[in-house]
């Protein structure tokens, strides 16, 4: 019977050990930028939204914290925030008490839902608050145009270009998509031409499968893009894959 | 932002809607007269979910937007914790006009009026953006008449394949057969046929299918137009809300707009025309022999404009009409009203 109780104990401490290891503790890591934007990836997975939605939270939050002070303004709450409008921008109505209680579970691991009384009233009136200085901070431009749109257009192009043994081999859609995702962590992402960081991410995703586009030759300056673009050449698309790929090794150390 | 809100000295108050207060202002920068909506924020539903839907999306909307016969968002800005959006100032409505006895509208008003809607119309579509709540209320007059499409309140973006949308759109009077059945994969239709139901009301100086509920507004349609069957609008049965009507024939077009000319007559069927694949759109409208045929289009200056608009004793009158109005139409949700004050 001991040595039952035991194991148990051991699976429950490993399995502890595993979730401290993915989970990221918000409030205990140190105060970077990246973490600000994992927490908008993680609520915001965890709320069902659409990518774009997520892609357009992040979006705002890099375009906030380019005008604003890091240190006067709590990361998490305008993260939040910049989810919460987000969602009103892409016509997704997010519950604003949704919004709230994954939060505020996000942050505080294992929590149960805030109950209506105080906290929850400040939390909101909070989340209203800086809805409202976001907009002001941005001079209410808060369009933005997504690389998504143009990465789709070209990958279709791109399926009707490569060997069909090819594209049914490599999830060239879903590596692409993911780096273009992942770009979404590094504020460079506003300095980039959408159309750019979609062929980047692209390029990456076909480097990385080994995959060639037929009749083009990089070296020779001979490259698929050259028909979408006219202002990218080999050296900035390269350029561009290596900050794609900074992305992964970007993430600081929590403590 | 207290230097953009001082940048507006307000006129006078113009009207209230739902969600907002509208002021007529002077841009002191400019010296434009210019309309101000200032985003209602102390009621309930606002201080609960932080800034109005329908203003974000009106600002996110209107911000990409650029054409003469689309309403122009000149300035947002924040005050305390209000929104206000600076907009062209229109004078009156194309509701006003039709509503006013004392103006007659000749067939080349009618033609310039639909052919700046048409114009604007085609811009937002081209742009993958369906207004959703077209009618004569929404398309506001400058005393140059011109015409520009306003409150894009409920517009929004489409062409995603996979997006559904609600159906719970566009005033019950100028909502389109397929939107009345439940559909939620819509398109440029909708916007069309509630033009061609302004086109019908420019010439009837009555709106032309004024149906009470949702189920009269569909008899009226068939009464007029024909019941659709699966032949004339194959897929029709399968409409989230189709019922089964009785087969009416429709009365011809002709019966209906004695005076007007058989190329009006063809443009109105076109639009008006009940199954949504075979509806006309934006520019197969303007391609149209009634839009290159005598007479042409007024031009500005020809246009009618409310004489109630200068004169007092109309203006009373006009606000004694809005008030039967809002009576009449208890049920109808009140939009935004740009040219009176009650």
């Amino acid at each position: 019977m001991k040595d039952v109780i035991d194991v148990l104990q051991l699976q429950a401490q490993r399995d502890k050990i595993k979730r401290d290891e993915v989970a990221t503790n918000y409030r205990e890591v140190v105060d970077s930028t990246f973490f600000g934007v994992q927490f908008i990836f993680e609520c915001g997975t965890k709320l069902n939204s659409h990518p774009l939605t997520i892609a357009t939270a992040a979006t705002l939050f890099h375009k906030f914290f380019k005008e604003a002070e890091k240190a006067s303004y709590d990361q998490y709450l305008i993260a939040s925030t910049c989810l919460y409008l987000a969602s009103k921008m892409k016509d997704e109505s997010l519950k604003v008490r949704d919004v709230i209680n994954v939060s505020h579970n996000t942050l505080f691991r294992g929590s149960l839902p805030l109950d209506l009384g105080d906290e929850y009233w400040s939390m909101r009136d909070a989340i209203v608050q800086a809805e409202l200085l976001i907009m002001r901070m941005l001079k209410f431009e808060v369009q933005t145009v997504h690389p998504h749109k143009f990465m789709l257009h070209y990958l279709k192009s791109l399926q009707g270009w490569l060997k069909p043994e090819d594209w049914k081999r490599v999830p060239l859609v879903q590596a692409s998509y993911a780096f273009l995702q992942d770009f979404h962590y590094d504020p460079s992402i506003l300095d980039v031409k959408p159309e750019h960081i979609a062929i980047a991410a692209i390029h990456l995703a076909l480097q990385c499968y080994g995959v060639q586009v037929p009749f083009t030759a990089e070296e020779e300056g001979n490259v698929w893009y050259s028909v979408f673009v006219e202002d990218l050449n080999k050296d900035k698309v390269w350029e561009l894959m290596e900050k794609i790929m900074n992305v992964y090794d970007s993430e600081p150390q929590k403590h | 932002m207290d230097e953009r809100f001082s940048r507006y000295e307000k006129i006078e108050f113009l009207g209230e809607g739902q969600f907002a207060t509208v002021y007529k202002a002077r841009d002191t920068k400019t010296d434009d007269i210019v309309a101000v909506k200032k985003i209602k924020i102390g009621s309930l539903a606002e201080a609960k979910d932080g800034i109005n839907r329908t203003a974000l999306r009106e600002i996110k909307l209107l911000q990409e937007l650029n054409h003469p016969n689309i309403i122009g968002l000149l300035d947002v800005f924040g005050h305390k914790s209000n929104v206000s959006l600076v907009f062209d100032y229109m004078h009156t409505d194309l509701e006003v006009i039709i509503k006013d006895q004392s103006i007659v509208l000749t067939p080349a008003n009618v033609k310039a009026y639909m052919l700046m809607t048409l114009h604007g119309l085609e811009y937002l579509h081209n742009q993958w953006i369906l207004h959703r709540d077209l009618k004569p209320n929404n398309l506001l007059v400058n005393s140059a008449g011109v015409l520009k499409i306003g409150d894009f309140g409920l517009a929004r973006f489409f062409g995603s394949p996979n997006r559904i949308y609600t159906h719970q759109v566009v005033t019950r009077w100028y909502r389109c057969p397929e939107l009345l059945f439940g559909s939620k994969m819509y398109n440029t239709g909708v916007d069309m046929w509630a033009l061609g139901c302004i086109l019908a009301e420019l010439l009837l100086r009555v709106p032309f299918l004024p149906g009470e509920s949702d189920l009269e507004q569909l008899t009226r349609i068939f009464q007029t137009l024909g019941t659709p069957t699966e032949q004339s609008w194959p897929g029709v049965k399968g409409l989230q809300d189709y019922i089964q009507f009785k087969s009416f024939p429709g009365t011809p077009l002709n019966h209906i707009f004695i005076a007007a000319s058989d190329d009006l007559l063809d443009l109105i069927a076109s639009l008006l025309c009940i199954n949504p694949i075979y509806r006309l759109n934006c520019q197969q409208a303007l391609k149209m022999p009634y839009f290159s045929n005598k007479p042409p289009p007024s031009t500005g200056a020809q246009l009618p404009f409310p004489a109630a608009l200068t004169s007092r004793d109309a203006e009373r009158a006009q606000r004694k009409r809005k008030i039967e109005d809002q009576i009449e139409r208890g049920v109808q949700p009140k939009r935004l009203q740009f040219d009176t004050s009650w």
